[in-house]
């Protein structure tokens, strides 16, 4: 029998039960629109935070911060990605003064600039307060030429030498909800606040800022770069109002983003000080990123993928019914000669139909469902404004659900089609 | 030139649950091309068992069966599923395929052979005009009376060139004027040289054929030229 006919002969059986079909079929659609829509948005929220992060973490800068697993162990105790990556396991200081020697380690560094970075407070001028997720000391002039697309002025200006009473402020800061309601502006004073949990009873340290410039939105969040709820001071009167000289992180500017350049001065700093700080550059950021969510995909898709085993019992099942129905039907195609083998692809044949059906059904509802998703997500819902999830749908995950949704389908088709093959003409003949 | 059947002390033992029972007890049959052969037997005289053994849809137990000159004793499943293909079945209850038309019914042995499709329809399109359906080429088997489904089968019997006919029962299931036309039509198709082996167990439809054996208790007790 010819590849086409065998085709048109299984075809002919599932028009048959057209009800019977659409219902197993709408089991694979389930399973693999399942895959689909969540594979789908985790790749399209992995791109955004890698976007965002690439704009927060130049690829041409390095982190330096305490401790000796800072990617490993702490890169969710700082206070999420947006409080930057602290807290590594044990930690000698990293001093502010320390820039000067990292400075002086290789040529491929341009400049390093320390920074303070705490928990706080801010007050505006009607004595209303909000929090602060970081209060972030930093040299100004320095900071503006290393991040100069974000440390940005909208409204006042970046003072390159403030007076200790200057702080500049992120846009989110200015406008919380960002909707025209401004908590502070440019020009205004404000009262900073910072609870000094180093001496016991607990303080809360206090100083009135002047506002000198409100930050052009920058969106999303960054490691270590300007962020839109940072609020910014001077280093030193950082180092006067939380009374330290300790650096939360020194950022390294380098001349190059080369993969060798970054490597080696990563190296360099790590062994200067002797394996006692961590450094994080972008690459490696977006690398523990990856494996980040290549576990989460894996997850999910495994457990959408329990959807479509489900779906693949239903076909067994529905072929096993099938396989009786038609025992008369097999002896009289084997009467007039049909070899068990022919037998056996029709019936395979006909579970690649649903398979492929579903899943192209599958894939298609999936795609569109992780739109929908991502549409309520990225409303404010969950996730909130700062951050609009576009699902991604790539080949691979496109031919993966495909080829997954077929073979399920076949594999599941696999016994009925070989018992039906197996069937005696004699005795299939004889059944009523 | 082979005869188209030939069987020598063919024996076949099946089991009833734990019974064996002896079906077939030696029978030694030949059949030449052109022949026209009923065999007659009541039920339980082992006529089904030799009908599924010269169908080639069951293997002898003991015994030597050949269809066409092919030994069947040696064959596996596959060369037994393609000797079928040169055997052209009509049975009693029709065997149609229900979804199908008249049309692919009988297409659907040609595309068993893997002929192409324009071939096909050429062919089963002047089938059903010989056996005389000319007008029901597009209906189903549900819409068609008895006696024309029977016409459809025998054409689809037909569509491969087959060596030989067999038929079983082929008028069980027909009122006897219909019965007469099939007859008619299938003496029709043994003038044209076709042979066929017919099995019954109505003396009257057996006496229609050129030839009879009768078969008793797994044996052939008698074989008459009519």
């Amino acid at each position: 029998m010819k590849v086409p006919d065998v085709f048109s002969y299984s075809f002919s059986a599932i028009k048959l039960r057209k009800l019977r079909a659409a219902l197993t079929t709408l089991g694979v659609v389930i399973g693999i629109a399942a895959i689909v829509a969540l594979l789908s948005i985790t790749q399209g929220l992995q791109t955004t935070i890698t976007d965002q992060l690439e704009r927060g973490l130049a690829a041409d800068t390095l982190i330096v911060v305490p401790g000796s697993n800072a990617l490993g162990g702490g890169a969710g105790d700082g206070g999420g990605f947006g409080g930057g990556i602290g807290g590594g396991s044990t930690s000698a200081p990293l001093y502010i003064n320390y820039t000067d020697e990292i400075d002086a380690l290789s040529p491929d560094i341009v400049t390093s600039l320390a920074v303070i970075q705490k928990f706080g407070y801010l007050q505006n001028a009607s004595n209303a307060t909000r929090q602060v997720n970081s209060i972030v000391g930093v040299n100004f002039s320095q900071y503006a030429s290393t991040y100069s697309t974000t440390f940005v002025a909208a409204s006042g200006s970046v003072p390159l030498d403030p007076s200790d009473k200057d702080i500049v402020v992120g846009a989110r800061v200015s406008d919380p909800r960002l909707n025209g309601t401004l908590f502070v502006q440019a020009n205004d004073d404000v009262s900073l606040i910072w609870t000094n949990n180093t001496i016991i009873p607990f303080a809360n340290e206090t100083y009135t800022a002047h506002v000198s410039a409100v930050l052009d939105r920058i969106g999303g969040f960054g490691l270590a770069g300007p962020s839109d709820t940072g609020v910014y001071v001077p280093l030193s009167q950082a180092e006067r109002f939380f009374g330290t000289d300790e650096a939360d992180m020194i950022i390294v500017k380098l001349k190059s983003s080369d993969a060798t350049v970054v490597n080696s001065t990563s190296k360099g700093i790590t062994n200067y000080f002797g394996n006692e700080v961590s450094v994080i550059s972008a690459t490696a950021v977006q690398s523990l990123l990856t494996t980040i969510f290549s576990t989460i995909s894996l997850f999910l898709g495994g457990i959408a993928a329990i959807s479509l085993l489900v779906a693949g019992i239903g076909i067994m099942n529905i072929m096993i019914v099938s396989l009786i129905e038609r025992t008369r039907e097999i002896g009289i195609l084997k009467a007039l000669g049909m070899k068990s083998r022919t037998v056996l692809y029709i019936f395979l044949t006909e579970s690649i139909i649903i398979g492929l059906i579903g899943a192209v059904i599958g894939v298609i509802s999936g795609w569109v469902l992780a739109n929908v998703i991502s549409l309520f997500l990225g409303r404010g819902g969950i996730i909130g404004s700062a951050l609009t999830i576009t699902p991604i749908l790539t080949p691979e995950v496109m031919l993966g659900a495909l080829g997954f949704g077929v073979g399920i389908s076949v594999i599941f088709a696999l016994y009925p089609a070989w018992r039906a093959s197996k069937l005696k003409p004699v005795e299939a003949l004889r059944y009523e | 030139m082979a005869p188209v059947v030939g069987a020598v002390e063919l024996k076949k033992t099946y089991m009833l649950g734990k019974i064996p029972v002896q079906a077939l007890r030696g029978v030694n049959l030949k059949v030449e091309s052109g022949d026209f052969l009923a065999v007659l037997g009541p039920s339980g005289s082992g006529k089904s068992t030799l009908l599924n053994l010269i169908g080639a849809l069951d293997k002898p137990t003991a015994g030597k069966l050949s269809i066409d000159g092919i030994d069947v004793s040696t064959l596996n499943d596959n060369q037994l599923a393609d000797l079928r293909l040169r055997i052209g079945f009509v049975f009693q209850f029709f065997n149609l395929i229900p979804r199908f038309t008249a049309k692919y019914n009988v297409e659907l042995s040609m595309s068993i052979l893997g002929r192409n499709r324009t071939e096909r329809e050429k062919r089963a399109e002047e089938l059903l005009e010989t056996v005389g359906l000319k007008d029901r080429i597009n209906h189903k088997p549900a819409e068609l009376s008895g006696g024309q489904q029977q016409r459809v089968a025998i054409a689809r019997a037909l569509a491969n060139e087959p060596r030989f006919l067999l038929m079983d029962e082929p008028t069980g299931n027909i009122d006897s004027k219909t019965a007469e036309e099939i007859m008619n039509l299938v003496k029709k198709i043994n003038e044209k040289g076709v042979t066929i082996i017919m099995v019954t167990h109505d003396q009257r439809l057996a006496s229609e054929a050129k030839r009879t054996v009768q078969i008793i208790d797994g044996v052939i007790t008698s074989d008459l030229v009519n």
